[in-house]
């Protein structure tokens, strides 16, 4: 019995000491990119419109990896590859910190407390944060939120500025966003909360909800990348550019939003 | 009056034919002693008369209670057919006390006081009165055997069934066993059913004798001529090896 | 870590709370449940038996995930609404029930017939001979196993995380997420758990030897 009592804090060490150690900052991810002619990308699996693993064949597909096959050519060339590795909004921000991943394009708001820790690039998309409900529900905004249950997902900051405009809403947080439109069925809660893009995505799967009372926050959604990589930064801002200049931007916001119903894509145009 | 009464009882375990018409009238306060070699049914016969074996075919009656009818109740049954076991089966998270008190209390419902002094009345009686207090396990196993017959005694059967009492024995025991059980039933006019291979003992206590071989009843007779010169051939050979060893 | 732990140690001590409820519930339950099942498996009615074991071998070879997931999702949508802490109890017991029957049932077994016939002759019914005989003989030889059973308890608990049901692993996602301090986050919790499932393993331990 007394033998296993310093294997506690030792085991603790170990876990610190991996967690400390890590070298992925040093390294240029542009420099790397460019030798293996490759950008790997996270992006999401179970978002329809932005990035959605089709089970056909296993493809992620969506306005995000879109975008990043378009900026992978405009960065590396015509022969660019982009790869793509699935994430979560939990798991996004750990693998592109571990160097599993040199950049994430995957519904993520440019926030102040992400800021810190990693670095993005320009606005790609402009989303905001709305409500998906039953069509029978009666919730018609934000403020019928207050002693209702909304649900959101693990690692969104949709949580948080629900607590901020409906102090009284209770929030649960699932795993991801297909569990969450499961709980929503299940009515284990009265609301689902996140960007509308997103929530237009789900309206688009699941008839008998819909999108209600517009935008509520605004989520410029960013290319996130670690934190020192200015010159990758950089070159998926101009990348993004030219994509605006020459028409290519709103080409894909119309192949992926043209078709939602009730959602006013051309809005969405940049020029 | 009869207390068992077997007629054209079958007992089979699958295909193997345990039992074969056996016919068997047994009166209240006889002892009676079964014998015969291993294998011969004797210890499946004992065990039929409180249930713990069912028998397939014919009719049995114990005390009244028609053991071919499923509808008998075998609980009612077994509070007046006490059995003593070859490996006693004492209740091991029990101590000895417990192991006497216990069937009196909750199958007969005897006020708790009563229940006691009769308990270490009968460890009196089996001379074990100074353990009442240890668990099974740590007794040996003649004195093991000495609280099951006690704890038989306790719920005043009027039937006890001995199944080989003394075949664990280490021998030195056994004595003090069989004297307890020739004291219960000279003293208690209670019938006994007793399978043994303790032929002296047999002797001194049997008023009546009945020898198996292969599952059927060969010979049935008195205690005095049984062992004087047993009418079969088979009964006198089985004798004269026991007796010879 | 501390820091993790002073900053966030009102959220971390209310999903230890939930954990360490949904846990003793679940460990009640379970408990009942699986001694019955255990029962039903050892029953002279061969009825009994089948649907016994059908039990256990259907609850013990799917998945805790599922049964839970069926409870938040399923059963809301047709029969009664339940949260996810509800939801989470329910598939915890009935998953751990299983494991708690086999574990009884192997120990009821190991108690020799001899036990049994000797309380069946003095009278005693089969149910009589269960509760005073063949259990307590039972659970005394199946406390070591029951102990894992126990700790496999706390630690599955943390099923919960996957249906809001607040408890300490769903605090770690929520911490983890928001401070992006996923380490840290996850260490923190893992000591939580120790402190609660070292006691009940060193307390089982004891027993075993006590009893032993």
């Amino acid at each position: 019995m007394k033998k296993k009592f310093w294997l506690l804090p030792l085991l603790a060490c170990i876990l610190m000491l991996t967690g400390c150690g890590k070298s992925v900052n040093d390294q240029s991810v542009l420099k790397n990119a460019k030798q293996s002619n490759t950008i790997v990308w996270g992006v999401k699996g179970d978002v329809k419109l932005f990035g959605l693993i089709d089970v056909r064949d296993g493809q992620q597909k969506g306005f995000d990896v879109d975008m990043a096959k378009h900026i992978t050519k405009h960065i590396l060339g015509p022969q660019g590859k982009a790869e793509f590795v699935t994430t979560t909004s939990q798991s996004r921000i750990p693998l592109l910190k571990n160097g599993n991943v040199d950049a994430v394009i995957a519904t993520m708001s440019i926030t102040p407390e992400r800021k810190k820790i990693i670095s993005f690039s320009k606005s790609y998309f402009d989303a905001g944060q709305s409500l998906l409900v039953p069509k029978n529900s009666s919730i018609k905004s934000t403020k019928d939120l207050n002693g209702k249950t909304v649900i959101g997902v693990v690692g969104a900051n949709s949580v948080a500025n629900i607590k901020k405009v409906a102090p009284k809403a209770k929030v649960i947080e699932l795993q991801d966003y297909a569990q969450a439109m499961n709980a929503l069925k299940s009515h284990q809660g009265d609301a689902l909360t996140t960007d509308n893009g997103i929530l237009f995505g789900l309206a688009v799967q699941n008839p008998g909800y819909e999108v209600r009372g517009g935008t509520f926050t605004v989520e410029p959604y960013g290319v996130a990348v670690n934190k020192g990589q200015t010159s990758f930064t950089e070159a998926v801002d101009k990348a993004v550019l030219e994509m605006q200049h020459n028409g290519e931007y709103n080409r894909l916001i119309k192949k992926w939003f043209g078709d939602v119903p009730g959602f006013k894509y051309k809005e969405l145009y940049r020029r | 009056m009869s207390m068992i009464e077997f007629h054209n009882v079958q007992k089979f375990y699958g295909h193997f034919h345990a039992l074969h018409d056996i016919n068997l009238e047994i009166d209240q306060g006889e002892t009676v002693v079964l014998i015969g070699p291993s294998g011969s049914g004797k210890s499946t016969l004992v065990r039929t008369v409180n249930g713990l074996e069912s028998i397939q075919k014919g009719k049995l009656i114990v005390n009244g209670h028609d053991l071919s009818d499923p509808k008998t109740n075998l609980n009612i049954l077994r509070s007046d057919v006490g059995m003593v076991f070859q490996h006693f089966n004492l209740y091991k998270n029990k101590d000895v006390l417990e192991n006497i008190m216990l069937a009196p209390r909750i199958v007969s419902h005897i006020p708790e006081e009563e229940n006691k002094k009769q308990a270490l009345d009968l460890l009196d009686m089996v001379g074990l009165r100074k353990w009442a207090h240890n668990m099974p396990s740590q007794i040996s196993g003649g004195q093991k055997q000495r609280v099951a017959i006690a704890r038989t005694l306790a719920m005043k059967p009027k039937l006890i069934l001995y199944d080989e009492p003394t075949s664990a024995l280490d021998p030195e025991m056994i004595d003090d066993v069989l004297q307890v059980i020739k004291k219960v039933t000279n003293e208690s006019g209670m019938t006994s059913l007793i399978v043994t291979h303790e032929m002296g003992f047999a002797k001194e206590v049997a008023n009546r004798v009945i020898f198996m071989d292969q599952g059927r009843i060969v010979e049935d007779d008195d205690s005095e001529s049984f062992f004087k010169q047993p009418k079969t051939e088979r009964a006198q050979q089985f004798l004269s090896k026991i007796i010879s060893h | 870590m501390i820091n993790i732990f002073a900053k966030f140690s009102s959220q971390l001590l209310v999903g230890l709370g939930w954990t360490v409820l949904s846990s003793i519930i679940a460990l009640f339950f379970s408990l009942i449940i699986g001694t019955i099942f255990a029962i039903m498996e050892v029953l002279p009615s061969k009825v009994m038996r089948v649907i016994g074991h059908a039990y256990v071998e259907i609850m013990r070879n799917i998945p805790l995930l599922v049964i839970t997931m069926f409870f938040y999702l399923v059963i809301p949508m047709y029969v009664v609404k339940i949260n996810g802490f509800t939801a989470g109890t329910i598939g915890l017991t009935l998953y751990t029930s299983a494991f708690i029957a086999e574990t009884i049932r192997s120990g009821i077994q190991s108690v020799s017939n001899g036990q049994m016939e000797g309380a069946r002759s003095t009278g005693m019914t089969y149910w009589q001979a269960m509760r005073y005989i063949i259990l307590p003989q039972a659970f005394k030889i199946v406390i070591p196993p029951l102990g894992n059973q126990f700790v496999n308890l706390v630690k599955n608990s943390s099923v919960l995380a996957f249906v809001a049901g607040f408890d300490l692993m769903y605090q770690a996602n929520s911490i983890a997420s928001t401070t992006f301090d996923t380490i840290n986050s996850y260490l923190v919790v893992g000591v939580l758990y120790l402190i609660v499932t070292l006691p009940i393993s060193y307390y089982m331990r004891h027993l075993e030897k006590k009893l032993g």
